[in-house]
């Protein structure tokens, strides 16, 4: 990993004008004063290690982080230490708000004490997942997508151009995804909204949709080599050439394309789905001062963003985070416009309806 | 006993011996690949992972991390399984299968749900996450290891031994601690091997109870996230080879121990 | 050698009541220590009460405590709860489970699975086991069972992985078996029942392993040999002396192997195939997934354990009513 140069003095400046713009920093000023730590749950490599470095020069607050590797394990420790959390800020992907707020696990974020709020994309940072019940609840740092890796010596660009390809007999037993995910793509497939917003006012017509993406997976399961969960495992599989094309998130496909495997990767033409990390404060977190002096200080340049996109191969919500990639890593982490055309965002407010009915179809589908 | 009998049963052995080793093998060749994957084809070679794994840090304080986690456990373990195994051993009492069934209940218990049953019942009990948790949980998932193997060892152990100690005017502490402890020591040792191994290895029970602090296999499994690099295969690589030779080290010191003192 | 060895130290000490000077004689004479021995071991009761009283707390708070909190959690309506929600208790996870045919594959599929890898794994380290304790000379035996041990020492997700470069398309066997000329195109070995089962034998073996291994080494050579001399057969002798004598081993083997392979996870999930899908996967989905259904997969793992452990019940039952035949 190149080596993060962090502009020291502009990092400053950002700092010293937050505290200038805001009437009441007494956040800032009990953070300089008082040191202290403050706790993350995140994933390896989305907390830059030069950043981490400076912040804790620089503020006196020690980081502690804790690596994770799953949303579902991170909602598991949350819940099992509520309502008195040892974390200050966790790693939750957009779509998975609801989850926690529901369970009062989050505290809204407020963005009047984050003076570079307006360093992230309004794309991520204004869109419609990403308000809930009225208030914000995390601040994007990272976008993945759904897309439809290939191995180039094998598939063509013309054949990845829709998801059917995914399901033909020509690639019997060389591919593979992952079911849950996909099952909001076949939605999409069949001309439908896989996120259920639309049919929360009519149960019976959401639980006829899942039933038939539910029959259509059951139906082409003869077809795939592996339902698998995480992204190591379809990088194996990719490497290993036990698969040519499958279901993958734009992060492990980038990975794979930065490390010169013959790998490429597209958002077909039925269209698919984004996700957002976004970096959010446990409700009844120990040192939230110090989880605002956090969050601001992340956000504060496009090179801390650019720094996880290299690590991580997901797309950075800063703007002008691209400006500190090779051209290689932009190859990896950019889409044509034609195909970001086709892409639309999770959504959380029908979850509860969705998941309701995608999870047993999920556990009918494997055990069918 | 024929001499082909022997033969083909030196060849299972040793093909055994292939398919426990052949993966290993693998592992520690593809710390040496010049690329962020594993798998072949290898173009080119590197001893950066592992030179990087002595430079890393946090990799080596996950490791010492764990070694510490492992050794306290394994102390307690062995200690309680020891004591509930001379308890359990030889003797009739009201309620002894139902003591032995919950005594083995935890080495049955699925791995997650061990883990979770662990955290509601440390927040239950007010113990906090960290590595007093981490230990506590190690332990109690091993005792039954401990107890399994030393009721095997007892059952062995000839009675006439103890009551010509007894006869000899030793209390029963001191017939122990001479006849039966000496007697166990082997079977402790073997346990004890088992219980740091499946402490170190550990990952489930590690991650739902630690605190910031990685352990190795949580490290590990945080890695991973970012794909199976060829580092990891170098960090499992040299911690094995430590831990084996610490293993090997304890063996032979112990072994020189028992000889002194016999 | 154990043996040896302490038979040594009870001739070469002397009795601890006569010999002052050494350690044993000082701690049994020295005041305090006989106080505190005289209360220990005042009456057999007492003495009792004083071995049981650590093991029973222990195993009650400890080993009870976490599975009954698991219990109660697999009996409410909602857990975690939210604040100012009453709690109550219900049977519908357990019915959830009854009522539901889709869950049942998964969980037949899991006993069946776990029964023949246990079977697998008995069948491949018996010949091991039995070549150690009796073909190899004390000298070298432990050396040798160590160097079997040496891999369990590396995690199971790094070793699964190395399962996969081994197996996988690319793998080594397929490059292998290309190099030879035996195949054109790579043999698909990979998220099958065999990978998932080369993976789970894998991590079985060590359990098998120990008890068939003290169990034939405790068999006396003399009995083979009488049985030969008797003109009995290489066969003949192991069918009828070696077997019958190391059946406990192998009962307590497979009991151990059966149940701790009904519970894995990782293996089966990173090798196995679209038509693997093990139990434990459907628990850790309500775990995992679908995040606020604790109680749903807590009392599936309850029904999981209970069905494990009334399979378990019946094969000790047999393997005993076994033994007792075969004595006869």
């Amino acid at each position: 990993m190149s080596k993060l140069t962090l502009n020291r003095r502009r990092f400053l400046g950002t700092a010293a004008a937050g505290t200038a713009m805001l009437a009441s920093p007494a956040y800032l000023r009990k953070a300089y004063a008082q040191g202290g730590e403050v706790n993350i749950w995140t994933y390896n490599d989305f907390v830059p290690a030069a950043f981490k470095e400076q912040f804790e020069a620089e503020t006196g607050i020690k980081i502690n982080v804790r690596l994770v590797d799953d949303q579902g394990k991170q909602f598991n420790l949350l819940a099992a230490e509520a309502p008195n959390p040892t974390v200050d800020i966790m790693t939750v992907a957009g779509h998975r708000f609801l989850q926690f707020i529901e369970s009062d696990l989050l505290a809204p974020l407020d963005t009047d004490r984050l003076s570079n709020w307006g360093n992230i994309n309004p794309t991520f940072s204004e869109s419609d997942w990403a308000t809930i019940k009225g208030s914000k609840w995390g601040a994007p740092i990272l976008s993945g997508m759904e897309v439809l890796a290939y191995n180039t010596d094998y598939v063509t660009a013309e054949e990845a151009e829709t998801w059917d390809t995914l399901f033909s007999e020509k690639y019997k037993g060389q591919t593979a995804y992952v079911i849950q995910d996909m099952m909001s793509i076949v939605m999409l497939m069949m001309g439908y909204d896989g996120n259920m917003v639309a049919y929360m006012d009519d149960p019976e017509k959401a639980a006829a949709i899942v039933e038939e993406a539910k029959n259509f997976l059951i139906e082409k399961k003869p077809l795939v080599r592996k339902y698998y969960d995480g992204g190591a495992e379809v990088q194996q599989m990719f490497v290993n050439q036990d698969i040519v094309l499958g279901h993958s998130w734009n992060g492990p496909a980038a990975a794979l394309i930065n490390d010169g495997l013959p790998i490429a990767m597209s958002i077909p033409k039925e269209g698919s789905y984004g996700f957002v990390y976004t970096f959010n404060i446990a409700n009844n977190c120990p040192n939230p001062d110090n989880a605002y002096t956090f969050l601001n200080a992340i956000l504060g340049s496009p090179e801390i963003g650019a720094a996880m996109t290299k690590a991580s191969g997901f797309i950075s919500t800063y703007k002008g985070a691209s400006e500190f990639l090779t051209d290689a890593e932009k190859k990896a982490t950019s889409f044509p416009e034609e195909q970001l055309a086709n892409l639309q965002f999770f959504r959380a407010e029908a979850n509860e309806m969705k998941y309701g009915l995608v999870d047993p179809a999920v556990e009918a589908i494997k055990a069918a | 006993m024929t001499r082909g009998n022997r033969i083909l049963l030196s060849c299972i052995y040793w093909a055994f011996v292939l398919y426990v080793f052949v993966p290993l093998i693998l592992m520690v060749t593809m710390g040496f690949k010049d690329s962020k994957f594993i798998g072949f084809p290898i173009k080119s070679w590197t001893l950066d992972w592992y030179s990087g794994v002595f430079a890393n840090a946090e990799v080596l304080s996950a490791f010492t991390y764990s070694l510490v986690i492992a050794v306290l456990s394994t102390l307690i373990s062995v200690i309680v399984g020891t004591w509930i195994a001379v308890l359990l051993e030889g003797r009739k009492f009201w309620g002894r299968a139902l003591i032995f069934g919950i005594t083995v209940l935890p080495a049955l218990v699925p791995g997650i749900i061990s883990a979770i049953a662990f955290r509601i019942y440390a927040r239950y009990l007010g113990i906090e996450p960290g590595m007093g948790a981490i230990i506590w949980s190690h332990a109690v998932h091993n005792v039954p290891f401990v107890v399994l193997v030393l009721m095997a060892r007892l059952s062995t152990l000839p009675k006439s031994q103890t009551e010509a100690a007894r006869d000899l005017g030793a209390d029963p502490i001191i017939a122990f601690l001479r006849i039966t402890l000496p007697y166990l020591a082997p079977a402790i040792m073997g346990a004890s091997i088992f219980c740091l191994l499946l402490s170190f290895d550990d990952f489930v029970r590690s991650f739902f109870l630690g605190g910031y602090e990685p352990t190795l296999p949580v490290l590990i499994f945080a890695k991973l996230k970012s794909g199976m690099s060829p580092e990891i295969n170098a960090i499992a690589t040299v911690a094995l080879v430590i831990t084996a030779v610490l293993g090997i080290w304890a063996e032979r010191f112990t072994r020189r121990l028992n000889k002194e003192n016999g | 050698m154990t043996f040896e060895a302490s038979v040594r130290t009870e001739h070469g000490g002397t009795a601890p009541k006569t010999a002052d000077r050494t350690f044993w004689g000082r701690l049994a004479n020295w005041a305090p220590y006989r106080v505190l021995a005289g209360l220990a071991t005042a009456s057999p009761r007492r003495q009792f009460v004083i071995l049981a009283a650590l093991p029973l707390v222990w195993v009650l708070t400890q080993h009870l405590g976490p599975m009954l909190q698991m219990l109660r959690v697999s009996l409410t309506d909602a857990y975690p709860v939210a604040p100012n929600v009453q709690q109550s208790f219900t049977f519908e996870h357990y019915m959830k489970f009854f009522q539901d045919s889709l869950f049942w594959m998964p969980f037949f599929r899991t006993l069946t699975f776990a029964g023949v890898f246990t079977f697998c794994t008995l069948i491949l380290t018996y010949p091991v086991a039995y070549f150690l304790a009796r073909h190899v000379s004390q000298k070298n035996r432990m050396l040798m069972l160590l160097m079997l041990l040496i891999p369990f020492w590396v995690g199971e997700i790094v070793r699964t992985y190395a399962i996969m470069i081994l197996l996988g398309n690319t793998g080594a066997v397929n490059l292998l078996l290309k190099w030879l000329g035996f195949i054109d195109r790579p043999i698909p070995f990979m998220y099958t029942s065999f990978s998932m089962g080369v993976g789970i034998v894998y991590l079985t073996a060590l359990y098998m392993m120990l008890p068939l291994y003290s169990a034939l080494e405790k068999l006396p050579k003399s009995f083979n040999e009488a049985a030969a001399d008797l003109g009995a057969g290489a066969w003949t002798r192991f069918r009828r002396v070696t077997l019958p004598l190391t059946i406990e081993g192998i009962a307590s083997g497979c009991t151990l192997v059966f149940l701790i392979s009904t519970g894995f996870y990782a293996t089966p999930v990173l090798l196995g195939g679209p038509s693997t899908t093990v139990f434990a996967e459907t628990i850790a989905g309500f775990f995992h997934v679908a995040g606020d259904q604790w109680p749903t997969g807590a009392a599936f793992a309850t029904i999981m354990f209970l069905g494990a452990l009334l399979i378990t019940v019946t094969f000790q039952k047999i393997m005993n009513s076994l033994r007792k035949g075969d004595v006869r």
